[in-house]
């Protein structure tokens, strides 16, 4: 286990390198950098010139991968064009919403949709499993956008139950839980039903096997058979949906975000994008790459520890 | 390096069997009818997909003859928002809704199609390559460099894509070709291997057919329906992920019809004039749900057929001692080894 876990951890190491480097490539590829949206029209290109030789710009790009390579390995992510400030502090602003956001989902997800996916797997075929599999299964297509704008008529605009949006909100927002249930709902909404359906399809093919079959025939009761020894096997899809389900949730942080004008890190990095404020998007979406990496680093490590057997697949 | 190799291989080989498994039992059902203990479902199944198959009409529908039935649609001097002018009113702009709806499509549909199409066949020409090559060093260098690719979030690169090319319908398209090209070739590279390490490969290698008929004869059309059947489950997510980010403003310009960008462009309106927002929505929620359907449909829910057609491997041997009830074949060398290629 040891020595699997530091190989997973080197790749990731890996990883992350090309990451930054391919967002690096991506960001460079915005035409027009922060020195022309900066000046108003009436700036000549002297004077642009000169801002961009002033802010770096002008440099090969070789040169400034380097440099900006070297900042970021010492914890300096450089400073945002547009506002003047270290990206870092952007960061550290933005990162406080998003992360609560994510998180309260995240903890509402697993045990919901563990739950969902037992249910329906241990009764694959009955007339519970099949309303609650067209519900998910329908569920999963509708965008997230559609949703958010579904429950923001009905339940804020219509039945004025819930805040629509966070414009107006500033600084004491943990201290409004109700602002979170909207965003929330939207978030949980088609994640569970994504992990749901592989912890169903885990759950049956767990009931099905070999082993399971001569447990039952040994006399293990039902509930220790599916709590002990069908529920880690059903849960190895659903862990590694969960690590994909990072993109889903990052996509659908995103949209939450500029749905509910959330400030959070999908909103600062969207803002940063439209302003060509390049260290700032390097910056944020290397974070964001890098807890999608994380999230696929542990998802890979827990179910390793879940079922050990992966070796066997070599 | 290895241990990465390993659990990502796990994990495509579990997606792989899943697929292969699905496909092969929809082929039995077909040839010997219902299988003793399926039935039920079978036939929930087939209206599903039937479903489906009918919610994907009007949208695709729209997308294919609109531009033929409506003129582009200009900003008029009618009132904005005016839910008596055409059949569906006007948007912000004062348009005719009913001739953004018409128009949208093509590009709200076709973006995300022609990425999807772009996808396999380059993603497929990859894994197939890395699946014939003899040599494991050939193999890694076309296949590692994509698997680095694997956990970049999808929006936040289609947003830097598209900003960046100025909403350019083509870059969007690459762009989402781009994200789904490393996972569409591990799936057919590992889809390949299984096949080729196969008992009907090793038949055909031991009647001494060529490498290429074992190639193209065999495995490429072993690889064939679990490509269909992973396009089809494609289709509906790059549609989902193109509108979310025409949605945010980082695709499209902010005046084309596409669906996306109108929904969010009148979204404030919802209660004033309705059908600018849940014209497109509904054309969008049709088409996503109809292909989600559609596959489902067609494909099956995989588990009940893979967990009886004995695909203990994917969860043979748990923490119940660890006993190995793989029928064999499944336990090395199959999927992403090379044991018999």
């Amino acid at each position: 286990m040891l020595r699997y876990t530091l190989r997973r951890c080197a790749w990731t190491v890996v990883q992350l390198a090309v990451l930054a480097v391919v967002v690096f490539a991506l960001t460079n590829l915005l035409p027009g950098d922060a020195a022309t949206v900066d000046f108003n029209e009436q700036a000549g290109l002297e004077q642009v010139a000169e801002l961009r030789a002033q802010m770096g710009l002008d440099r090969p790009w070789g040169e400034r991968l380097l440099d900006w390579a070297y900042g970021v390995a010492h914890g300096d992510l450089g400073t945002s064009l547009v506002g003047g400030g270290p990206v870092s502090g952007v960061l550290a602003a933005s990162i406080g919403v998003t992360a609560t956001l994510a998180a309260v989902t995240l903890l509402l997800l697993v045990p919901l949709a563990t739950a969902v996916g037992l249910l329906t797997g241990l009764r694959a075929g009955g007339r519970t499993d099949r309303a609650v599999s067209a519900v998910t299964l329908t569920l999963t297509s509708v965008p997230d956008f559609v949703l958010a704008l579904l429950l923001v008529a009905f339940f804020s605009l219509r039945l004025g139950w819930l805040p629509s949006t966070w414009v107006g909100v500033d600084g004491a927002w943990w201290e409004r839980p109700e602002l979170f249930v909207l965003p929330v709902a939207v978030l949980l909404a088609r994640t569970v039903c994504t992990l749901s359906r592989q912890v169903r399809a885990g759950t049956i093919a767990a009931l099905h096997s070999g082993w399971a079959v001569q447990a039952r025939r040994l006399g293990v009761p039902r509930g220790r058979l599916v709590l002990r020894h069908v529920l880690p096997n059903a849960a190895v899809p659903g862990v590694q949906e969960l690590a994909r389900t990072g993109d889903q949730l990052l996509g659908g942080v995103l949209v939450v975000e500029a749905v509910f004008a959330i400030p959070g890190t999908a909103t600062a990095l969207v803002e940063a994008v439209q302003n060509r404020d390049v260290p700032t998007v390097q910056g944020l979406a290397l974070a964001l790459a890098a807890v999608a990496c994380l999230l696929n680093l542990g998802a890979d490590l827990v179910t390793r520890r879940l079922a050990p057997r992966t070796e066997v697949l070599r | 390096m290895k241990a990465a190799r390993v659990a990502n291989g796990a994990r495509v080989v579990n997606g792989v069997r899943a697929l292969v498994e699905r496909v092969r039992r929809v082929a039995r059902v077909r040839r010997d009818g219902p299988v003793r203990g399926v039935p039920r479902g079978s036939r929930a199944r087939r209206g599903r997909a039937l479903g489906g198959g009918l919610l994907l009409v009007p949208p695709v529908a729209a997308a294919l003859l609109g531009p033929f039935l409506a003129p582009d649609p200009v900003p008029s001097d009618g009132a904005p928002y005016a839910p008596d002018e055409g059949p569906l009113g006007t948007d912000a702009l004062g348009r005719d809704v009913l001739a953004l709806v018409l128009r949208g499509g093509a590009s709200a549909l076709g973006v995300a199609c022609a990425a999807v199409a772009l996808a396999v066949v380059l993603g497929g020409a990859l894994g197939l390559a890395a699946a014939a090559s003899r040599s494991r060093r050939v193999d890694d260098l076309l296949i590692r460099p994509v698997e680095l690719l694997l956990p970049l979030p999808s929006l936040l690169v289609i947003s830097l894509v598209g900003v960046g090319w100025r909403g350019h319908p083509v870059a969007v398209a690459l762009a989402v070709a781009a994200l789904n090209v490393p996972a569409v070739a591990r799936l057919l590279r590992a889809a390949a291997l299984d096949a080729a390490s196969g008992p009907v490969a090793e038949a055909m290698r031991l009647q001494g057919e060529s490498r290429a008929r074992v190639l193209f004869g065999h495995v490429g059309r072993a690889v064939l329906p679990v490509a269909a059947a992973d396009a089809g489950t494609r289709v509906g997510t790059a549609v989902f992920t193109v509108a979310a980010a025409n949605f945010l403003g980082l695709g499209l310009d902010p005046t084309s019809p596409d669906w996306g960008v109108v929904i969010a462009a009148s979204r404030e309106a919802l209660f004033v004039q309705p059908w600018a927002v849940c014209a497109p929505t509904l054309l969008l929620v049709m088409f996503t749900v109809g292909a989600n359907l559609l596959a489902d449909g067609l494909l099956g829910g995989g588990a009940v057929g893979g967990a009886r057609t004995g695909s203990g491997s994917r969860t043979g041997g748990g923490r119940t001692g660890g006993a190995r009830t793989g029928d064999g074949r499944t336990g090395g060398g199959r999927g992403d080894g090379k044991a018999t290629a």
